[in-house]
């Protein structure tokens, strides 16, 4: 019978062989584009085209008010480094012949009030509103920042990542800045990263840039020296991460 | 009783009962014997008809069928969700069984093929209730749900032994397949729906995590009537 159990524990040695975890590295991923009508409010100085204010506010107002959301899905709406992406709430869809508008007003201490009007349309799903904020007193129109020079087309792919939920990885779909590392400009709108992917001319070979996407109140920044076509670029959410 | 206990009494008459059909001097030809089997193990509930073809082998036709679901079975680690695992494994089979020692005619090596005309498992990802994200609650379509699917659908050989007694010596008998099939490469699948579409992109790795899940093992136990 010697032969017979030696033949069973083959068998089984064969079977435990495979073994290997299904779910090895799998990763369970979310989207954050839940919020489809969006709208990037950005504010900077109007005398230099540089960063917000200090203590810039923003107000949303109008019939459709209570349907705006900043794009993490919450009401709490603010400025962070200038910058807020705010939306339609996911059951609300502009027709094609009825718009939803809102009125978004920004202040600063010892600037002037700027309102204006933001409109959310059927075919236009991402919008950019630039707010330059004048000192009261000033008659200066504000300034807006050269666009950036082009160069050849660069993919990069962003990766969501949460440190205390090492399962979770989240596809950001947000629009995004950049900068030159150590160059001492501010930030300037790269584009939209649509479920992570955006491929922009804007990134010169051999030059080391920062980027920064805002999200629920948080700025997260990933710095990449590019030297090839095509990156994938990992950023902490931080406190996002609670959102899913 | 325990449920525990209840498991070894059941092994320790499988025990005893294997070992007195293994020891059984090999007393009289397989050829020509017929019979009719109901089955029940790890490939599910099925049914052979057997036939006996020279004095110490004999072949086995028969059809088996695994339709499980189960609910709550895997559970991923700080998402708050619910997960639902189904396995549908259904298949035709043609074995042959030898009995290699004279002395031992309970001892058997069997081997053949099967083609699964079914066979797939899926674990479906579902969301819990109440889903939020911000201050909205999403709905259940807006949320969605993540699928990963396999499927080794195919011909597989199969190689194994049977213990106890093939035939009756009665009308009536019990004896026990323990072997395993060799799959196919299965083909792997994820899918996302609403916020988690971009889980499709993991393909790839699922495959390669089950690339070499292709032993499926059989312990079966036959019921076995004499025609």
């Amino acid at each position: 019978m010697r032969v017979a159990y030696k033949i069973i524990l083959s068998v089984l040695l064969l079977v435990a062989s495979a073994c290997t975890k299904p779910t090895e590295d799998i990763k369970i991923i979310v989207d954050t584009n839940i919020i489809k009508y969006t709208a990037l409010i950005h504010v900077t100085d109007g005398a230099t085209g540089g960063i917000a204010p200090a203590g810039a506010q923003i107000k949303i107002s109008g019939g459709a008010a209570q349907q705006v959301y900043e794009l993490s899905g919450k009401k709490d709406i603010h400025l962070t480094a200038g910058t807020v992406t705010i939306g339609l709430g996911p059951d609300v869809h502009p027709a094609a012949n009825q718009p939803i508008s809102i009125t978004v007003e920004i202040s600063a201490a010892g600037y002037k009030t700027v309102s204006q009007q933001v409109t959310f349309t059927a075919n236009q799903l991402q919008q950019i509103i630039n707010i330059g904020l004048i000192k009261t007193g000033s008659n200066q129109e504000p300034v807006s920042l050269p666009p950036p020079t082009v160069y050849m087309p660069v993919s990069l792919n962003f990766t969501g990542t949460c440190a205390s939920r090492n399962n979770l990885q989240i596809r950001p779909s947000v629009y995004v800045f950049f900068k030159e590392t150590g160059s001492g400009m501010p930030f300037q709108y790269l584009g939209y990263v649509d479920k992570g992917d955006i491929t922009t001319s804007y990134l010169a070979l051999g030059k080391t840039y920062d980027f920064q996407i805002t999200y629920g109140g948080e700025s997260h920044q990933v710095r990449q020296k590019i030297e090839q076509a095509s990156y994938n670029l990992t950023i902490d959410m931080g406190n996002a991460c609670n959102n899913f | 009783m325990r449920f525990s206990t209840i498991i070894f009494l059941t092994l320790l008459l499988f025990c005893q009962y294997t070992k007195a059909q293994l020891t059984e001097g090999y007393n009289s030809s397989l050829s020509h014997k017929k019979q009719v089997t109901l089955n029940i193990g790890s490939q599910g509930a099925g049914a052979e008809f057997g036939y006996g073809i020279v004095p110490r082998a004999a072949a086995r036709l028969g059809a088996n069928f695994i339709p499980v679901t189960a609910y709550n079975v895997y559970r991923v680690t700080g998402f708050n969700s619910t997960s639902k695992a189904s396995a549908k494994f259904n298949n035709i089979h043609l074995l042959g069984d030898f009995i290699p020692f004279k002395t031992h005619s309970g001892f058997r090596l069997v081997g053949g093929v099967a083609y699964f005309f079914k066979a797939s498992g899926d674990l479906t990802i579902i969301p819990s209730e109440h889903y939020t994200y911000g201050d909205i609650e999403l709905s259940e379509e807006q949320v969605g749900t993540v699928t990963a699917s396999a499927d080794w659908g195919g011909i597989a050989p199969y190689l194994g032994l049977g213990l106890a007694n093939l035939f009756p010596t009665g009308h009536f008998n019990i004896n026990f397949d323990l072997g395993t099939y060799y799959l196919g490469k299965p083909k792997a699948r994820m899918v996302g729906t609403g916020i988690l579409e971009s889980n499709a992109s993991q393909t790839g790795q699922f495959q390669t995590n089950i690339n070499n899940y292709r032993f499926m093992p059989v312990l079966q136990l036959n019921f076995n009537y004499k025609l």
